[in-house]
């Protein structure tokens, strides 16, 4: 009975690489692309299903106008609303290999930003393309969304958004062009305190707003004290707001607090809150880099004061109008 | 009056009062040995040459303080080290070249115990006896648990059989270590400072014990002890040390002398002889 | 007197082999997505005849290709831990001493958090990298830990805590301050996580394991006298120098082994043993074949709820050895019979 057992455990452990050979050979079909972390992905012919890894492909997806195709995202995924719907397939960190290969994707989105290699890894061992985004610019980001959309077969929507969006963006680059940087403070965590590095996307986000981080480190989130802090003395302290929380009470929030209240940003009020877009390589990035500008700089949009629309989806539209109504609370204060 | 016994040949006792037949079991010649602190530094102590023979039946002390090599000499005759002078032969073969299987059917050594990790039968433990018996990897036959029962009807402690061992009082312990040396069906059983924790009843009956596994069971009996008195009356055959030399050997009555034994033990010592021609120590100036 | 019988030990592990199979079929059929019992045995018999085509390709993926590899990576993996745990426990006489007390797994992470640094997309060489690590930190603690030449249980428990101390505070040194560098994937790895597949053909990893328990196995008679005390066992004829290096280097080895594939998973191999001696006694004899299946049934069990109790999330492994395990083990300690 042992050696019906040990043989039967030797012939299925060669069963799955018997069948993903047999997947690979199937997917040799289709032509090969370089992903943007190296690796030779195998696109099927045609992709009418995507599952995406994380919230801002997810939110890419969207944009491009091809919610209907997403056959799955994570449970994290929360922009639009309409992505909270869709089948779940676990967190992006440690997605269920099961629940995606039930979706039957023809390819699958990740990103180096939050997921992991071996998902990756372990996914194509299955016999699924996955593509793999590396962001670490937003130029960078814009261009990966552009290469995306040709890849899903999306092309057009995906050169009429890019197209849109480096627009606002050199618009926005022009208005800034002859004001100093603001030296800001990015908070990522408040205890222990921890910013942002030098060569993170967030770093690259900020300065298109105009503004630069007062800690200059080589390490992706760097640790410091807030004696620090007090030595840097940011013009701004920036926030990620979650999804309640505004720049108003994180202000009254540090004001209370001992070695904070003293900081000078703290004192004259100059504490902001992007929203958790902020943080991501996503379409709504553009956006959450607008309405900072508009925060840090104010004088140099004094002349117009509200956000030129843009002629995508809806979504994009209604959360303009909600950042709208935020930003002229933080005007009238 | 008493000269220290040195080297030369082994004394043979003319006057038997109990035990011993045969060709010797067991033969120490000349053995010596030498340890040091560390290497380079200059020996700490030696045991100087040391010859004697024990016979079948026989119960033979190794008498002495502390510190007079008692320990080391139970070691070379358990074949742990080797001397670094002479020989020590067991029924004919060298001690220190047996392969220590051979070693362990042999010779069964029972020393203080070392705390079990875990919780053991006492059945389960006198058969770990039997190990030496059989291949590395063994489970055990009925001969072995037959053996086993016996080394444990032999020390009287059958009634013990199914309890565990950390439930024992320490004679119970000692005596069903002692039937695990049994278990083993040695021709020579060492036992090193056997009633340290015993009270005297617990001496007593240990010794007597060992007495008649001698007499009736054959055994080659050596004992490590500095119970003077127990010694005397149990022992046909003393070995006094002093200070790693070995002194004397012979029957209690000839090694007892009052001056000689005033000297190794350093305290004032009386001999008495007792009818039966065994010796008696007391503390001179207690009556 | 009941001695230890072949007969008993097989029939203990039969039983244990049938729990086993028990876990594994449950295992295969709960999952994100539902697959029946019947379904599972005609996948399974159809693929021992290699008849692909006759297997719908749903099964094929989700049965085939995701759950049994992951169950048979869970098997190794338990089996390895709860072997080592087991040798450990004799070789350093300590009931308290798991598989990574030496620092064989602090080793393990450091090999592979350095393949992280140096190569960041080359999927394989983690585990390698791993391996490699175990099997320097191995020989580094058996040099640190020797006295006079032999492995001395006290010195080897203290080189092996040395180690693991010296080892995870180079690591977390290396976490927090590389440049630009993110070792996300060191977090799950620590936690130990069955998820991703074995790079190596999981045949050679069950060789080894084979191999190393068989060997921990041959000096059983050997570990129960070591048990009584080392120079008693001496005096009954144990090779003791030679036993101990054999448990030394094989239960490293069956760690370094299971640290490779799956990162450091927890308390299997400090409760498996202890649960099978409560339940079997504690002789090696049985306690070694028992440990490795109980071992294997324990990480198959908590993987198993690791990834369906709050499905399509998946739980670290090791929280769940922690949490499945905990409670028998208190269980069985209040239920004993002294």
């Amino acid at each position: 009975m042992v050696a019906v057992a040990t043989a039967g455990a030797l012939i299925a452990t060669t069963a799955p690489r018997t069948l993903a050979a047999r997947f690979r050979a199937q997917a040799k079909s289709g032509r090969a692309i370089t992903d943007e972390v190296g690796r030779r992905v195998v696109m099927p012919t045609e992709v009418r299903r995507i599952v995406t890894l994380a919230p801002n492909l997810t939110e890419t997806v969207y944009a491009l106008g091809l919610g209907d195709r997403l056959a799955g995202d994570t449970d994290v995924c929360d922009t639009p609303v309409a992505a909270k719907q869709k089948p779940h397939v676990g967190n992006p960190q440690n997605p269920s290999l099961e629940a995606i290969a039930v979706l039957h994707p023809d390819l699958v989105l990740a990103t180096t930003s939050i997921n992991r290699l071996e998902t990756v890894v372990a996914l194509e061992r299955l016999g699924i393309p996955v593509y793999t985004s590396d962001p670490h610019t937003v130029r960078g980001m814009v261009d990966s969304i552009a290469r995306m959309a040709e890849l899903v077969g999306a092309g057009d929507q995906g050169a009429a958004l890019v197209a849109q969006l480096r627009e606002r963006l050199d618009a926005l680059h022009s208005r800034l062009a002859d004001r100093p940087m603001v030296h800001v403070l990015f908070v990522v965590w408040e205890d222990p305190l921890i910013t942002i590095g030098q060569n993170t996307f967030i770093a690259d986000a900020l300065r298109w707003a105009g503004a630069e981080s007062v800690v200059l480190s080589d390490r992706n989130w760097p640790q410091l004290s807030i004696e620090e802090v007090v030595r840097l003395q940011p013009d701004y302290i920036v926030f990620t707001s979650d999804h309640g929380e505004t720049g108003a009470t994180q202000l009254a929030d540090l004001r209370s607090r001992p070695a904070w209240r003293d900081l000078d940003a703290v004192e004259m009020g100059h504490v902001v809150d992007v929203s958790e877009e902020a943080v991501r390589p996503s379409p709504g990035l553009v956006d959450a880099i607008e309405q900072l500008a508009h925060q840090l700089h104010p004088e140099a949009f004094a002349a117009k004061s509200e956000i030129r629309n843009s002629k995508s989806e809806t979504r994009l539209a209604l959360e303009a109008v909600r950042e709208a109504g935020r930003e002229c609370r933080q005007c009238a204060r | 009056m008493s000269t220290p016994a040195q080297s030369g040949a082994s004394l043979t006792s003319p006057a038997r009062v109990t035990g011993g037949e045969g060709t010797p079991r067991v033969k120490v010649e000349q053995a010596s040995y030498a340890y040091a602190a560390t290497d380079r530094s200059a020996p700490k102590f030696t045991l100087g040459p040391a010859s004697f023979e024990a016979r079948q039946r026989e119960l033979v002390a190794i008498l002495g303080p502390n510190a007079s090599g008692k320990s080391t000499l139970l070691m070379l005759l358990a074949g742990l080290a080797k001397p670094l002078s002479g020989r020590i032969e067991i029924d004919g073969t060298e001690v220190s070249k047996l392969d220590i299987r051979t070693r362990a059917q042999r010779i069964a050594l029972v020393q203080q115990e070392s705390e079990l990790l875990f919780p053991l039968r006492v059945w389960e433990y006198v058969l770990q006896g039997r190990y030496p018996h059989g291949r590395r990897l063994r489970f055990e036959s009925d001969e072995d648990c037959l053996l086993a029962g016996n080394a444990l009807a032999q020390v009287g402690a059958d009634a013990h059989r199914d309890r565990w061992m950390d439930q024992l009082s320490g004679g119970e312990k000692q005596r069903v270590i002692l039937a695990r040396a049994l278990a083993q069906r040695p021709s020579l059983l060492l036992l090193d400072e056997p009633t340290q924790h015993l009270d005297i009843g617990g001496k007593v009956e240990l010794l007597r014990r060992l007495r008649k596994l001698a007499d009736e069971n054959r055994y080659t009996v050596l004992v490590v002890t500095h119970e003077l008195n127990l010694a005397a009356e149990f022992c046909d055959r003393i070995v006094l040390l002093h200070k790693g030399k070995c002194l004397r050997v012979g029957t209690p009555a000839e090694v007892y002398e009052r001056d000689l034994l005033g000297e190794v033990f350093e305290a004032p010592l009386e001999v008495e002889m007792r009818p039966g021609g065994r010796p008696r120590v007391i503390l001179r100036g207690s009556h | 007197m009941r001695p230890l019988t072949p007969r008993h030990v097989f029939t203990i592990c039969l039983a244990l082999c049938a729990v086993l199979f028990v876990a594994v079929v449950i295992s295969l059929r709960v999952g994100a997505y539902p697959v029946s019992v019947r379904d599972i045995v005609m996948t399974l018999f159809n693929a021992a005849l290699r008849r692909w085509s006759e297997i719908p390709p749903d099964f094929q993926s989700i049965v085939l290709n995701i759950r049994l590899p992951r169950i048979l990576l869970g098997i190794l993996v338990g089996a390895s831990l709860s072997t080592a745990g087991a040798g450990f426990q004799a070789l350093l006489r300590n009931p308290l001493a798991d598989p990574y007390v030496l620092g064989v797994s602090s080793g393990a992470a450091l090999g592979a958090i350095l393949s992280l640094i140096a190569a960041p997309h080359a999927p394989g060489l983690i585990q390698a990298a791993a391996f490699a690590g175990a099997i320097a930190t191995i020989a580094a603690v058996y040099f640190l830990g020797r006295r006079g030449g032999q492995l001395d249980s006290g010195t080897l428990l203290l080189a092996g805590i040395i180690t693991a101390s010296f080892l995870s505070a180079v690591i977390m040194f290396l976490m927090t301050t590389l440049p630009g560098r993110d070792v996300r994937g060191m977090a799950f790895w620590l936690m130990g996580d069955l998820s991703s597949p074995s790079t190596v053909d999981l045949k050679w990893l069950y060789f080894l394991l084979v191999i190393a328990v068989g060997s921990i196995y041959t000096t059983s008679s050997d570990l129960n006298l070591i048990l009584t005390g080392e120079q008693e066992a001496r005096h009954l004829g144990v090779n003791v120098h030679r036993v101990k290096l054999v448990v030394y280097v094989a239960a490293s080895v069956l760690t370094g082994l299971a640290v490779s594939v799956s990162g450091a998973i927890g308390y299997v191999g400090l409760l498996v043993p202890h649960v099978i001696r409560m339940l079997f006694g504690t002789d090696y004899r049985l306690l070694i074949p028992a440990s490795a299946l109980g071992g294997a049934i324990l990480v198959v069990v908590a993987d198993t709820l690791a990834r369906t109790v709050v499905a399509p999330t998946e739980l670290p492994v090791g929280a769940m050895t922690a949490i499945a395990g905990a409670p028998v083990f208190i269980y069985l300690m209040r239920r004993r019979v002294r």
